[in-house]
Parts: structure tokens; C-alpha cells; sequence
């Protein structure tokens, strides 16, 4: 997606060396996808559910709190 | 003595032998008390390097180029960031490329190193809509 769109950054986190950043986005299970610091996405999603939840987040995925 | 065996060096290279693009892979660390996930990532950006003659690794103090960190959005170390032909994609490792990550890393480099997203149509429509930055981050674990 970033090689596709300018305004894209996509970054890979390797959860067991920033446990600060894992435990601030409470990440237990692995992939997990962090959105501009808010939204989240659990899990490897096929390409086009993963786009549509990564550009246009529904409400039921806003975390808690 | 070698991270990847023969035969993975064999088949990495051969991934990589279409690579139109020349991919430099800028690697964000401190020399100095940096964390022992550096070391490893060094070692595996160096095994990969060797893999391919598009490929080269350029080491980035993390602590005397601040600037350069901030520039890049790099805020935490062991840090790559992908470069095609010297310009950003926009595409960063944070921590050591090990195990499964390390074929991400490889995948990465695939992409940047070539001339399409491989995503769908209908993918493709969809991120072109898109005009706020989105920052992605997905977190993994090496196995």
C-alpha cells in the first residue's frame, strides 16, 4: 500500500522488542494492525478486506476506552 | 559463520535476481550501548546485501543524526527504511528482520525494487482516495 500511495507509510514492528509500544497498543496476538495510532485490525486479512479496514475503519473497530 | 544456509542464500537470490531498481536500505543504529538487536539486524542486512548487486546497506548513527532519524519518522532503533533509487517508499522495519520478518524484509525489497504494487484493481481505486497520511504499523513477532 505505501508503494501505491504517497500518503501511505507502512512500518513493521517486531512486537518482543518494543514491549512498551506492544503493551500501550495491547498487542497479545500477532499480526496487529495499528492505524494512525487508533484503529485496530486483528489478524491477516485477505487484500481487499485489509485496504478497505486499513482506509476506511468501521466503528466497530475503534478500540475501547 | 553464515545466518542463512546455502541453499536460503541460493533461493533469496534467486527472488532477487529481477530487481530493476537499485534498493538501499538505510539502517538506524547506535554504536554505542545500542541494543543487541542491532548487532543481529546488521548481520542480516549484510547477508542480504551480499545477495543481490542492487542492494547496499548504509549505516545511520541513530544518536549523532538525529536529524536525519526524525526526517525519516525513525524513532526507535533497530530501524531500516526502504529507499528505491534513493527516494523513500515509505516502508520501515523497527527491530531485528528475524525469522518470518525476515522474508517481509525480503518481500520489501522485491517491491521496492520493481516497478508494481502487485495489489489489485480494486485495491489500486481505493488508495488512490486516499489524501490524509495514513500510518500503518504492524506488529509481529520472529516466529
Amino acid at each position: 500500500m505505501a508503494f501505491e500511495s504517497p500518503n501511505i507509510t507502512a512500518s513493521c514492528v517486531e512486537a518482543t522488542e518494543f514491549m512498551d509500544l506492544s503493551r500501550k497498543y495491547r498487542v497479545t496476538g500477532v499480526p496487529k494492525t495499528i492505524v494512525n495510532g487508533s484503529v485496530e485490525i486483528l489478524g491477516a486479512l485477505p487484500e481487499d478486506a485489509f485496504v478497505r479496514s486499513i482506509i476506511a475503519p468501521p466503528e466497530a473497530q475503534q478500540p475501547q476506552g | 559463520m553464515a545466518l542463512l544456509s546455502d541453499q536460503d542464500q541460493q533461493l533469496v537470490r534467486t527472488h532477487l535476481s529481477g530487481l530493476s531498481h537499485d534498493v538501499r536500505l538505510l539502517f538506524f543504529t547506535q554504536s554505542v550501548a545500542g541494543p543487541e538487536t542491532g548487532l543481529i539486524t546488521k548481520q542480516i542486512l549484510d547477508e542480504l546485501a551480499r545477495l543481490s548487486d542492487r542492494i547496499t546497506v548504509e549505516e545511520v548513527n541513530f544518536v549523532l543524526e538525529r536529524d536525519r532519524a526524525a526526517a525519516y519518522g525513525v524513532d526507535k532503533i533497530p530501524a531500516i527504511v526502504v529507499l528505491r533509487d534513493g527516494e523513500d517508499t515509505r516502508i520501515r522495519f523497527f527491530g531485528a528482520p528475524a525469522g518470518y520478518e525476515f522474508m517481509s524484509l525480503v518481500e520489501a525489497v522485491i517491491l521496492a525494487g520493481g516497478d508494481d504494487s502487485g495489489l489489485s484493481e480494486s485495491s489500486r481505486q481505493l488508495l488512490a482516495g486516499v489524501t490524509a497520511p495514513l500510518n500503518v504499523e504492524v506488529f509481529v513477532t520472529p516466529t
